[in-house]
């Protein structure tokens, strides 16, 4: 049983893959708190699902995927928010219209780039092709979303929980909203090579709705998250080791439900 | 293992708010009301921006440590004043000021409590962690708020909320959060309270509690309240009464102001 567990730590993939897990996984859990608790995760969607156009624009122009993710992600933000500030729109609208133009344009521009193929690894995710640049960037995002959440912690709470009473102490709830925008951005670089574009949004949502189910107080429902994550994620990369048809990020996702699933059975009524 | 996540989040966090300059949130406020709390003149205003004026040319004086109970029908504009003197609704015309100011947001000796607050529900917090919300009106960006422990501990008891303070704020009931909500205003070092309809949908336990925190133990607060109850307005120094868009002022404020003297 043992020897299960430690055999694929000798490839050095298998290890860059785990410390790809513990550092995104723990950052989307984090951020998941916020976006569950403030239900955010539609937006959070559009967000990871922009990353799409960005990264294939980016390699088309011949820049830093990562770059171009970041780009598409803040301005699907921006672009969501200046539609939902007219009267007549509402927020919700505002966001599936940007999700949808966002991602219908990458998929023309995979469309230019003449192989779909290419694309697989972005669109479902591929933690064991990740390299040591990509451990870098996921670090450094990693460290600046934590860096975030962590001196922002209490205005971010208030404004989450009372956001006229944050406003009444001059502490910007307005602010602290588009400073999680930027964060969830970020945090969707960070996790979009595990896995993928289109399902970096379960990671921000699953293990944080676990973490509500489990935590009395926000750093509790993060830690449980965080908690989660990893689990889900180190069952699913080992999943996906020692069962190739199970495509790495798909078992990542489904080993994240399963303790969900069970807080969701087991955890007290409160 | 929770115990060294939190140690070590802890020790990371002091290391990020060292690096970081505390800004306050709001220019810092000295207490001490100036002697009339609140005066208006030839105010009007409207509760949204487009819509129709709430009221128009209220001109009156409330003098510091004065109780005012502001009564009326349903929406002759109680709420949207109690709004105006806050700062969260801006003022269509006249002028207003709020201990010697223009109202604005950031203000630490104010504190309104509205009538249905909205607060994300089952959102993972205890009372405690409500009540010490208040305490950030001291402080501001990248600081961290653990202390207050003594304010927030008297503040507990004298709202009869000691026993609870570790429970879920989901959890309470409408006349405890109504109490804990006044208890973070007094945290906040708040002098003039600014409530709407507090007694709305409350227990007869909590009322009493209120009551006696606002009105007697010699408590030094400005209080304007909007309220329904008739049975009410004897305790009250000073009535202002909205009816069709006009405020007139009913009795004057009888010699409380030695209050602050």
């Amino acid at each position: 049983m043992l020897d299960l567990l430690l055999q694929p730590l000798s490839e050095p993939f298998f290890v860059r893959a785990l410390l790809a897990i513990v550092l995104s996984g723990t950052t989307c859990a984090c951020l998941g708190a916020y976006v569950v608790l403030r239900r955010m995760a539609f937006v959070s969607t559009a967000l990871t699902h922009s990353i799409l156009p960005g990264v294939v624009g980016a390699l088309l122009l011949g820049l830093s995927p990562y770059l171009g993710a970041l780009v598409a992600a803040l301005l699907t933000a921006t672009g969501a928010a200046w539609l939902a500030s007219r009267k007549g729109t509402s927020e919700d609208s505002a966001v599936g219209v940007m999700l949808s133009v966002m991602f219908a344009a990458g998929i023309a521009l995979m469309q230019q780039a003449n192989s779909w193929r290419d694309f697989a690894g972005l669109l479902f995710g591929s933690v064991v092709s990740v390299g040591r640049e990509d451990l870098i960037v996921i670090g450094i995002t990693a460290a600046l979303v934590l860096f975030g959440l962590r001196v922002l912690h209490k205005e971010l709470e208030l404004a989450s929980f009372d956001e006229e009473y944050a406003a009444l102490l001059g502490a910007r709830p307005a602010l602290m909203r588009a400073v999680l925008l930027v964060l969830v951005a970020l945090g969707s670089v960070a996790c979009v090579r595990l896995v993928g574009a289109l399902l970096t949004t379960a990671l921000f949502v699953i293990p944080a709705a676990t973490g509500v189910l489990l935590g009395r107080t926000v750093p509790q429902v993060m830690a449980w998250g965080a908690g989660c994550a990893l689990l889900g994620g180190f069952s699913g990369l080992y999943l996906s080791y020692y069962a190739p048809a199970v495509p790495s990020g798909a078992g990542i996702v489904l080993c994240c439900a399963l303790p969900y699933l069970a807080a969701r059975l087991f955890a007290p009524r409160r | 293992m929770s115990r060294i996540i939190t140690a070590l989040s802890r020790h990371l966090g002091e290391a990020a708010f060292s690096i970081l300059p505390s800004i306050p949130y709001a220019q810092k406020e000295l207490n001490g009301c100036p002697g009339i709390a609140v005066s208006a003149k030839q105010l009007s205003a409207a509760a949204r921006l487009d819509g129709p004026v709430a009221f128009h040319d209220a001109t009156f004086e409330i003098p510091c440590g004065c109780r005012t109970a502001l009564i009326g029908p349903n929406g002759s504009g109680k709420s949207t004043l109690l709004r105006v003197l806050a700062g969260l609704t801006p003022i269509r015309s006249g002028e207003v000021l709020v201990a010697g100011e223009s109202p604005r947001l950031g203000r630490s000796r104010l504190a309104y409590l509205a009538q249905r607050p909205h607060l994300t529900e089952l959102f993972p917090l205890k009372l405690r962690r409500l009540v010490q919300m208040g305490t950030y009106a001291h402080h501001g960006w990248f600081e961290e708020c653990r202390h207050g422990d003594e304010v927030i501990d008297r503040a507990l008891t004298r709202l009869g909320l000691a026993d609870l303070a570790e429970r879920p704020v989901h959890t309470l009931s409408g006349g405890q959060l109504q109490r804990a909500l006044i208890a973070r205003a007094v945290v906040q070092g708040a002098e003039i309270l600014l409530l709407d309809e507090p007694y709305a949908a409350l227990d007869q336990p909590s009322r009493e509690i209120i009551d006696r925190f606002l009105f007697e133990e010699g408590s030094a607060f400005t209080v304007v309240m909007a309220t329904h109850d008739p049975a009410d307005l004897g305790r009250f120094d000073r009535i202002l009464e909205m009816r069709d868009g006009a405020v007139s002022t009913r009795h004057a404020c009888s010699g409380h102001d030695h209050r602050h003297a």
